[in-house]
């Protein structure tokens, strides 16, 4: 039980990650991204590749960044001719696009099994041990974000990614440029979601193809739409109760007696229903956006 | 300094809205531009602004052609601000950070000073300075509109309309304002305006546009009283208008 608890913790902060990755984008640029899972997925590959080149871990994180920071532009440079929910659509065509890509890849992305075999984060001691650094590391580097996501929304930097969503016109015409915004805060998050997907690679030993689907995309939307969009604490309360209430479907089904098919659409129907009750009788989330984060700054 | 010089322009494929205009507006000087719905007022502004790209013709700011500059780059090189017409508010900040997006350009350190100096001169914003924007009433939005355009001090102003929806006595106080503006900081003001006597008598010059051409320019106290521009373009007596307000 204690072992499944680190586990369900470790995915929890790593989805946390996710939802605040997709948070700065979403909540503070108003940019609609459904190609989220592509800019984890850059990450979980760059570190496969690099493990199935024989290169060590910094490596991994390299090609990862790499590999996601290119994602990023390509969002961006698509973002200069579409408006917002042409572009949203846009970036899921690419996520499946490339989803597809890696699942015909032959042995370079080794095709739908993916690259198994990857090294955990660490080896020593018991397999306790290692989840429980493994978990640390998740938490300290959830702990990173959080506090560049709040250190950003409330500097006048951050204040400047808010107009994106509001009035880019009107943003230009107070001599800013959306499009370098735009382009600036895609790479960013690109780069934390890369890096929890390195970590997610390791810790799971496994990188394939059904890991970086649409509905993962959309689960990370849900967090971020039951937590609050554009409240950062909000955003990882959302990932860890969904992720939490998750892990306790299968508990869930034993006490119902159903068939274990039913776990999948127990999960599925979760994310439907929690996204449908929130926003309709709580748009704002769990907890709401503050306003006035940037005044301070002066 | 502003010269436009035979700009020729219109959106998309379609047909030209503007059909060479020229204007021109010094240091320190208060230009108008009136006439009807749709002659073009605010494409001439966005045209100066750098939001419409003319096809012919020049816009030049202090000596330098800024035709091909894009809109950012004039706020930054060129000190120019421009309030459009709609639009012109920032929903979700607040009203003080409204303000600040307006002081872009200024050193970390005065934006606070200019920050206050705004609120001083609009005490009605300064009451809401931490409320959402959304939450301003239509004159208040206009209010703040002006204060973040003028936050930076720009040296040449484009106002698309700045009394739009304002009550007669806000009238006469942004107009009054606006003048002071220029006498203390000199700027270069271009605005275009539907109260036309209010905005005729704090203006040094006016440019009357109808159909996409400068119908009539002139000294702002001849055009006033003029019988014949009066009758054409101004729709009625003076009298009657300012002495409602
Ligand atoms: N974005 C646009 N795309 C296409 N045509 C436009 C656009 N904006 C304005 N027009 C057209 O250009 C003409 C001039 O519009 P403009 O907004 O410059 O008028 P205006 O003089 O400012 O009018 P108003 O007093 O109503 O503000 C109008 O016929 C209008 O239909
Ligand atoms: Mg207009």
């Amino acid at each position: 039980m204690f072992d499944f608890l680190i586990h369900v913790s470790i995915m929890a902060s790593l989805y946390a990650v996710l939802a605040l990755s997709l948070n700065l984008q979403l909540g503070i640029a108003g940019l609609v991204n459904f190609g989220q899972i592509l800019l984890f997925g850059a990450g979980a590959y760059g570190a496969a590749f690099a493990f199935s080149n024989q290169l060590g871990l910094a490596a991994g994180i390299g090609a990862g960044l790499a590999l996601a920071v290119c994602v990023g532009l390509l969002f961006a440079r698509l973002g200069r001719g579409l408006g917002g929910d042409y572009w949203g659509i846009a970036t899921l065509a690419v996520a499946e696009a490339c989803r597809m890509l890696l699942q015909t890849g032959g042995d370079l992305t080794g095709g739908a099994q993916g690259i198994s075999g990857l090294p955990p984060l660490f080896e020593a001691g018991s397999r306790q041990d290692a989840a429980l650094m493994t978990l640390g590391v998740c938490l300290a580097f959830l702990a990173a974000v959080y506090w560049l996501c709040r250190s950003l929304t409330h500097s006048r930097y951050g204040l400047s990614l808010k107009i994106l969503r509001e009035e880019p016109q009107l943003a230009v015409s107070l001599g800013y440029n959306p499009n370098a915004l735009r382009t600036q805060v895609l790479v960013l998050s690109s780069m934390i979601a890369a890096v929890g997907g390195v970590i997610f690679a390791h810790y799971i030993s496994f990188v394939g193809p059904d890991q970086i689907v649409a509905a993962e995309t959309f689960l990370i939307w849900a967090m971020v739409i039951v937590g609050g969009v554009g409240n950062h604490f909000g955003v990882i309360l959302g990932a860890v109760l969904m992720q939490f209430l998750f892990a306790f479907v299968p508990f869930a089904k034993d006490l119902l007696d159903m068939p274990s098919d039913y776990v999948a659409a127990m999960r599925l129907a979760l994310v439907g229903g929690g996204l449908l009750i929130f926003l309709l009788w709580r748009p704002q989330g769990l907890v709401r956006e503050r306003i006035g984060g940037g005044h301070r700054g002066g | 300094m502003i010269k436009i010089e035979n700009i020729i322009a219109g959106y998309g494929d379609g047909p030209n809205i503007l059909h060479g205009i020229n204007l021109q507006a010094s240091k320190g000087e208060i230009v108008t531009i009136l006439g009807p719905n749709g002659c073009g007022k605010s494409t001439l502004l966005k045209c100066i602004a750098g939001f419409v790209k003319p096809r012919g013709g020049a816009v030049v700011l202090n000596d330098t052609d800024v035709t091909p500059v894009p809109a950012n780059e004039k706020v930054r090189k060129h000190r120019m601000g421009y309030v459009p017409q709609s639009d012109n508010i920032f929903p979700s900040l607040t009203v003080a950070e409204n303000i600040l997006m307006g002081a872009r350009f200024l050193p970390q350190a005065t934006r606070a000073v200019a920050l206050k100096r705004q609120f001083v001169a609009y005490p009605s914003l300064a009451d809401k300075a931490t409320r959402k924007a959304s939450a301003l009433s239509g004159g208040e939005r206009q209010l703040l509109s002006l204060a973040r355009a003028l936050v930076a001090e720009p040296s040449v102003l484009l106002l698309d309309e700045p009394s739009a929806g304002l009550s007669p006595a806000m009238v006469h106080e942004v107009f009054v304002a606006i003048e002071e503006i220029r006498n203390s900081t000199g700027m270069c003001i271009v605005m275009v305006e539907q109260n036309a006597f209010e905005a005729l008598s704090v203006a040094d010059r006016a440019y009357i546009l109808a159909l996409g051409q400068v119908a009539l320019e002139g000294c702002a106290a001849d055009l006033i009283a003029d019988p014949a521009m009066r009758h054409l373009y101004l729709g009625g007596d003076p009298e009657a208008t300012t002495s409602s307000a």
